[in-house]
């Protein structure tokens, strides 16, 4: 709420602002809304000069509307679809992650949530050469599982050590943490700053349910009003500078017998466009349980209901056995 | 302070404003299409089909009459970065019999979207959006998507007090009303379904007691400013269907009359299809 204060725009005088605010008029929402006729007879400001001062102020706080034409030639040229590194994944995203939308994944603990994040960091990274930020807030990145996925591809080990450095990994273990950490992105992203950030394509926020769980429950609405305001802060990023956002997140049940639904209840089932659903499979005993089934559980493109059957581990971990220490950094 | 139009605008803009007929006449009960002045809200939880039917109506007003369209003009409020432009050109795409890159853009100059962050944004936004709506007399057609969008962060910084809670929401709802009554207007706007039902009987007599309103999982928690307005409220729920196919059903309710219809509908690729 815009405070009313010379200077806050041009037309508004050190000599106006007391005037209007002994009749009342503290915010620009105030001034805007009120009735400048009687304003003006009753602090004896010119009705011409307060006219002036409402359409810039107006024109300074409220949003600009855009023609519909414009912006889809906007987004023809700068929307792009990034391929996850899984291609079966990929398919069932319609190609793949599309930049300018939020993506959730949602799974019980050990479905595989946080390799594929992997997977797409290192996809992203090495195969497309663009930036990656990956958030984590659970300690389950480690460097080695990415590099091994990177080595699994064909490229050189000089552009596997490229695509690494173009994966950066902020710590983060409370919301506050993640908000600045977004609000750090969203300030280098804005001043184009090509050195350590590069052309940034990906955000992976890997959960954002251990950092949202803490804040609900009780009858308090700040936790949600925090969680709606990360949401929107995602989904901004996501759209303005033409980001995809992958989000993870846990799953619960309405009762014992009812279907799996995403965590973190009604206002947080809004935000992502896409929702997948990772589950195990249930495989034999001898075979290490490495295969995963993902539904397609929202999409703005396609029939919900889809699935698919992902390999998480590359194919190299597949042939080693599993008392095999791994390789690399 | 309003600003007045010629006469001959004036004529224009009632003109362009009864062309809403046969917007869509399944989901309006008795007359078929909205009336100047007609507020029509659309509720209902996650993926039920609200903004596949907002697309819907959109593409319907925005094609031109050869294509089936009403050729009028829309302005789309998105309050959470909800709207999918690419979505709504496949739509447009299968319903022109010939869809050109030049076709395309033609409906797509008839649709204006703007972007608000927050409820004090919202209402400076439709402040300064009366004169487009002087100065655009085919602009019948008003989307806000969602006008719940705030409410957890409105709650969180009212405080305790209710009545500054619910401040912005309701001064929108005012103006809202004045834009729609002055520039005879319908306004389409979506809330989400974010709270549990209410067991509480107390709390159902503050809403009308129709008889589908014990189906639907409605618990009012907008501030009365905006229930009050409403005319028509669509409450969207999914049907569950034997075999594969998702089915979604909305149940129209005309508030005044007090008559209900409930159709169904399914969503393909070239959108809603009843």
């Amino acid at each position: 709420m815009a405070l009313l204060r010379a200077g806050l725009c041009p037309g508004l005088t050190a000599e106006m602002v007391p005037l209007l605010r002994a009749s009342g008029l503290r915010t620009v929402v105030d001034f805007v809304s009120s009735d400048l006729e009687e304003v003006a007879q009753k602090c004896s400001l010119s009705y011409k000069a307060l006219v002036a001062v409402r359409r810039v102020l107006l024109a300074q706080f409220s949003a600009f509307p855009a023609n519909g034409a414009d912006l889809y030639e906007e987004l023809k040229s700068s929307t792009a679809i990034l391929s996850t590194g899984i291609a079966s994944l990929d398919k069932l995203l319609d190609s793949g992650l599309y930049t300018g939308e939020v993506t959730e994944l949602m799974g019980v603990p050990g479905s595989g949530k946080t390799q594929v994040c992997l997977s797409i960091a290192a996809s992203v990274s090495l195969c497309l050469k663009q930036h990656v930020l990956f958030l984590d807030s659970t300690g389950g990145f480690t460097a080695s599982r990415l590099y091994q996925m990177l080595q699994a591809q064909p490229e050189d080990e000089e552009e596997q050590l490229e695509a690494l450095q173009r994966v950066q990994v902020v710590r983060v273990f409370d919301v506050y943490e993640m908000l600045r950490a977004l609000q750090e992105l969203r300030d280098s992203l804005s001043q184009q700053v090509l050195s350590s950030t590069g052309p940034l394509k990906v955000v992976l926020i890997d959960s954002v349910s251990a950092v949202i769980y803490p804040l609900l429950g009780g009858k308090q609405s700040e936790g949600l009003a925090l969680m709606m305001q990360l949401a929107r802060e995602l989904k901004m990023l996501a759209r303005e500078f033409s980001l995809a956002v992958v989000v993870t997140n846990q799953v619960t049940r309405d009762s014992s017998a009812g279907p799996l639904k995403p965590a973190l209840g009604r206002s947080w089932s809004f935000v992502p466009s896409t929702r997948v659903l990772l589950e195990s499979k249930e495989t034999t005993w001898e075979k290490a349980n490495m295969q995963r089934i993902a539904s397609l559980a929202k999409s703005p493109r396609q029939p919900t209901g889809l699935q698919v059957e992902l390999d998480i581990g590359n194919s190299d971990v597949q042939e080693l056995s599993p008392a095999t220490p791994t390789q690399g950094l | 302070m309003s600003l007045c139009p010629k006469f001959t605008e004036l004529l224009a803009r009632l003109e362009g404003r009864s062309s809403l007929k046969n917007l869509e006449p399944y989901l309006f009960a008795e007359e078929g299409f909205p009336v100047h002045g007609d507020v029509i809200e659309f509720h209902g939880p996650e993926g039920t089909g609200k903004t596949e039917m907002l697309y819907h109506l959109i593409a319907r007003c925005i094609l031109p009459k050869s294509g089936g369209g009403l050729e009028v003009e829309v302005m789309f409020i998105d309050t959470d970065y909800h709207f999918d432009m690419l979505r709504l050109v496949t739509i447009l795409e299968h319903r022109l019999a010939q869809s050109t890159e030049e076709m395309i853009k033609q409906c797509l100059e008839k649709l204006f979207l703007v972007n608000c962050n927050s409820s004090t944004q919202l209402l400076l936004t439709l402040y300064s959006l009366e004169n487009m709506f002087c100065t655009h007399p085919s602009l019948c057609l008003l989307v806000v998507d969602s006008i719940s969008a705030f409410y957890w962060i409105d709650r969180s910084n009212g405080g305790e007090s209710f009545s500054l809670q619910e401040i912005n929401l309701k001064k929108c709802a005012e103006f809202l009303e004045k834009l729609v009554r002055e520039y005879h207007l319908a306004l389409f706007a979506t809330t989400q379904t974010i709270m549990q039902k209410s067991t509480n009987s107390a709390e159902s007599s503050f809403s009308l007691k129709l008889q589908h309103e014990t189906d639907t999982d409605y618990r009012p928690y907008l501030c009365k400013a905006w229930q009050q307005m409403v005319t028509h409220r669509m409450f969207f729920s999914e049907q569950s269907n034997p075999g594969n196919s998702k089915a979604f059903s909305v149940i129209s309710c005309h508030i005044k009359e007090k008559h209900v219809v409930k159709r169904s509908f399914s969503i393909a690729e070239c959108g809603v299809q009843f």
